[in-house]
């Protein structure tokens, strides 16, 4: 059982470390001249790095898991709603143990 | 060659409207169920490593991070290593620095007061929705601040469910959860490529770098390498 004041340390520390990386990113910015170079660096970085989020959740990712999001990633191409998509992830994933069982 | 004066004539205001927040939040409903059981997790996994119910609910209204939460349980034993505690939660947070940027020409058009608001609720599922939907020509911000006051609340909501009642809610795992928010991320990327397909490669070479990286650096650095690395391709890309 922790004390109250270690408690209060940790916490404030989760909410500055989380707090200032929000607020880092476009402070940083608002001293940048946006030229269509780093308008193009932007561009790549926002869709990088929702995909590197993606690819480090699936290098540990179990068989089952890699199934659903492929099958997320098809429904996606043909339906182009993100709710279909994890709908489809969802279901694949909980039905996946009765289809492959051991 | 377009000059500095030029782009900012063309580049539209920014704006931060209530219907605009209204919109948000009913736009991330759907992934906002899906934070559920990961709330009730963290809640059941915090009051088992120490913590009361009513600090484990205020630990996520104050400091809404999830991954960097998870982390901190790790750290909660005697003596507590505090400096490690902030460096993890820094790496684990590091997305939102590049988030932030990625965000920038439409955020810093509003008066500052606004910016720190609607930035201090931004999270993954919020950002992707809005930063797609920007690139497509929307001009208010108000979705961003809307899904992410929709996250908090069911992240707040579903970690008090998790650390008052988790006796009763029993194993959420089982039900394939778990895969709902990659599915997201994943749906959102393919999207983003379909409708800008020159994000290909820079898309390509991020999820490389992050998931060849993954096992050599410490958690969290790899996205942003993997991300930085996708940005460099995206302005090389262009030029070649």
């Amino acid at each position: 059982m922790m004390d109250d004041w270690s408690y209060a340390l940790v916490v404030l520390i989760l909410a500055a470390a989380a707090f200032a990386t929000r607020i880092a990113g476009a402070v940083l910015m608002s001293f940048v001249t946006l030229t269509p170079k780093t308008e193009r660096f932007l561009e790549g970085l926002s869709v990088s790095v929702i995909a590197a989020l993606v690819a480090s959740n699936l290098v540990t990712a179990d068989f089952r898991t890699m199934t659903a999001t492929l099958l997320a990633v098809a429904v996606m191409a043909l339906s182009q709603s993100v709710i279909w998509a994890m709908f489809a992830g969802m279901t694949a994933a909980a039905a996946f143990p009765f289809v492959f069982t051991p | 060659m377009v000059r500095k004066s030029d782009r900012n004539g063309v580049q539209p205001i920014t704006t931060l409207t209530r219907e605009g927040v209204f919109r948000g939040m009913h736009r991330l409903l759907p992934v906002c169920i899906f934070v559920i059981p990961f709330g009730i997790a963290f809640g059941i996994a915090a009051t088992e490593s120490g913590l009361s119910p009513f600090q484990v609910t205020m630990m996520s209204v104050f400091a809404y991070t999830a991954t960097a939460q998870f982390a901190a349980l790790e750290f909660l034993q005697d003596p507590i290593a505090f400096f490690s505690l902030g460096l993890v939660a820094l790496a684990l947070s590091g997305r939102h620095i590049i988030m932030g940027a990625a965000l920038s020409k439409w955020i810093n058009q509003l008066p500052v007061g606004r910016r720190i608001l609607t930035l201090a609720f931004l999270s993954d599922a919020n950002f992707a929705d809005s930063q797609r939907a920007l690139h497509r020509g929307e001009t208010d911000l108000g979705p961003l601040l809307g899904g992410g006051l929709m996250l908090w609340v069911f992240w707040v909501g579903s970690t008090a469910a998790g650390a008052y009642g988790g006796d009763l809610l029993g194993n959420t795992e089982a039900y394939g959860f778990g895969v709902v928010m990659l599915c997201f991320f994943a749906a959102t990327v393919f999207g983003m490529v379909r409708s800008s397909v020159s994000m290909a490669i820079p898309v390509a070479s991020a999820m490389a770098t992050s998931a060849l990286t993954y096992s050599l650096l410490p958690t969290g650095w790899n996205i942003i390498l993997g991300a930085v690395v996708g940005g460099m391709t995206a302005v090389f890309s262009h030029d070649g």
